[in-house]
């Protein structure tokens, strides 16, 4: 167990601040790191910040200082002149990158949505839940760049019988017995389009989104990609860390947990960014907006409905500049002065799935696709 | 005297706070959505030494579960390292239960 003494050292804090009944607690201390308006802190220690839909719709690009920030175990300090990314396992040449020697490799340039997996937790009509309670904006659409994971191995030379990719990284937890935080995916994603992402929005990758290097797996969910990673393994099998193993699964009421499906590619969503909720807004032709992703898979299509679903209207899509980049969508539509009304949205996939009405709840809230309603008075 | 119609602007017009408020995406920005200390009670020393350890208390102070939802937690927390004694195990899990439990939706 960790000795509190040890806890505190760990923490850098002196023997004058107490963890119980002190004057200075670490989440207080932390809290004075002030995110930006637009953003809601839903935890303060470790971080996580969700964007506001009215931040959201701003801009097609989510700026990285709005952006969502989602930490498992807190934002480690990393020298990064002393910074190496170690490529090991079933290869025939283990390299030790520095971030020099990966800043003069290829770079790609790929934009592409990350939602958290557990966005929309909050939402879920579960009397239990747990983790944290996320609305809908634990996502955001931004330009990452960085070597391709392709790149890489290409050069370790992987060995044939390298099925998967585990991604370890530097972010600990306060008691030594929590398992780190290490996730893998199939070697197929993997040498497909996944990046070791060294900048984000055209800057370095900030300490909080991962900084000096995360993964980012195009249309998966968030959890896979590792931030502060420090090391690449090539293997045989998935990883059977907690967070592959147990973590990350949709177990459904009633189901068995060790036969649940895994948390991987995103479900296609849509979200309203205006009107925002509760607004007034003048009578006559309303404009609707907001954003739609779909997974590996891109959109489609995306409709909106002013009747509680009964008639759908296909809104405008702009272009797909990459299938897992969010697209803007908008309509405009008449509506008679003087009444409240409501806005539903709904997207389709490529491979045509659409928004459920209500997504299935499960008992840690994963994937919560359900259509986006906003209700709104016309004055 | 208010007419019929007065009443029913001044509902219209609470009914419309109350969905803004819930909502979240409108006016200023939240900093906080959820109490930051853990509530006065039995089991707050316990909760700030255990549960504190590794994160802030609104991450406790958002979730909603029944004694069972928490005896997990708290079984998955003792496995990673918190060791309370029995009878701090059963005060904690009574003040999270009685401060945070099922959600009524």
């Amino acid at each position: 167990m960790l000795r509190r003494r040890d806890f505190l050292r760990r923490l850098g804090l002196t023997g004058a601040v107490a963890l119980a009944g002190g004057a200075l607690k670490p989440w207080e201390a932390l809290a004075k790191a002030a995110p930006e308006p637009g953003l809601i802190v839903r935890n303060t220690w470790p971080e996580h910040w969700e964007t506001t839909l009215d931040a959201l719709g701003r801009a097609w690009w989510t700026p990285n200082e709005l952006f969502f920030v989602r930490s498992h175990f807190g934002a480690p300090e990393i020298d990064v002149s002393a910074w190496r990314l170690e490529v090991t396992g079933l290869v025939d040449r283990p390299l030790s990158l520095s971030l020099s020697e990966l800043k003069k490799a290829p770079q790609a340039d790929a934009v592409t949505v990350l939602e958290c997996a557990g966005n929309g937790r909050g939402l879920y009509k579960l009397p239990n839940t747990a983790g944290t309670q996320w609305e809908r904006g634990a996502v955001g659409n931004a330009r990452w760049a960085g070597p391709l994971l392709s790149t890489i191995l290409y050069h370790a030379d992987l060995k044939p019988e390298a099925k998967h990719v585990w991604f370890e990284a530097a972010d600990r937890a306060a008691l030594p017995d929590v398992p780190p935080f290490v996730r893998s995916i199939p070697i197929e994603k993997a040498l497909q389009d996944t990046m070791l992402a060294l900048r984000m929005g055209g800057s370095p990758l900030p300490r909080l989104h991962g900084g000096p290097a995360r993964i980012i797996v195009p249309g998966w969910y968030g959890m896979a990609s590792t931030k502060w990673v420090t090391r690449i393994r090539a293997e045989a099998t998935p990883s059977d860390n907690h967070w592959m193993a147990r973590g990350y699964h949709y177990v459904y009421p009633g189901e068995d947990p060790a036969s649940a499906a895994p948390v991987q590619e995103m479900k296609v969503k849509s979200i309203i960014t205006w009107p925002l909720e509760g607004s007034r807004i003048p009578g006559g032709s309303v404009h609707f907006a907001g954003f739609a992703w779909g997974g590996p898979a891109g959109v489609r299509l995306v409709e909106v409905s002013l009747d509680d679903g009964r008639d759908w209207r296909p809104a405008f899509l702009d272009a797909e500049r990459s299938a897992t980049a969010w697209r803007a969508w908008s309509v405009d539509l008449p509506v008679d002065p003087h009444k409240m009304m409501s806005v539903m949205v709904r997207a389709f996939d490529g491979n045509g799935q659409q928004q459920p009405l209500e997504a299935r709840a499960n008992a840690s809230g994963y994937g919560n696709n359900s259509i986006h309603r906003v209700s709104f008075r016309v004055d | 005297m208010w007419t019929r119609r007065a009443w029913a602007a001044v509902l219209l017009v609470a009914l419309f706070a109350a969905a803004a408020g819930s909502a979240g995406d409108k006016g200023p920005p939240r900093r906080e959505v959820y109490p930051a200390q853990f509530p006065d009670g039995a089991g707050r020393p316990l909760a700030e030494r255990y549960c504190a350890i590794c994160h802030a208390p609104t991450l406790v102070t958002q979730q909603a579960k029944d004694s069972t939802g928490w005896e997990k937690t708290m079984s998955q927390m003792e496995k990673w390292g918190i060791q309370p004694t029995p009878a701090e195990h059963d005060s904690l899990r009574d003040y999270l239960v009685s401060h945070f439990g099922p959600r009524v939706r």
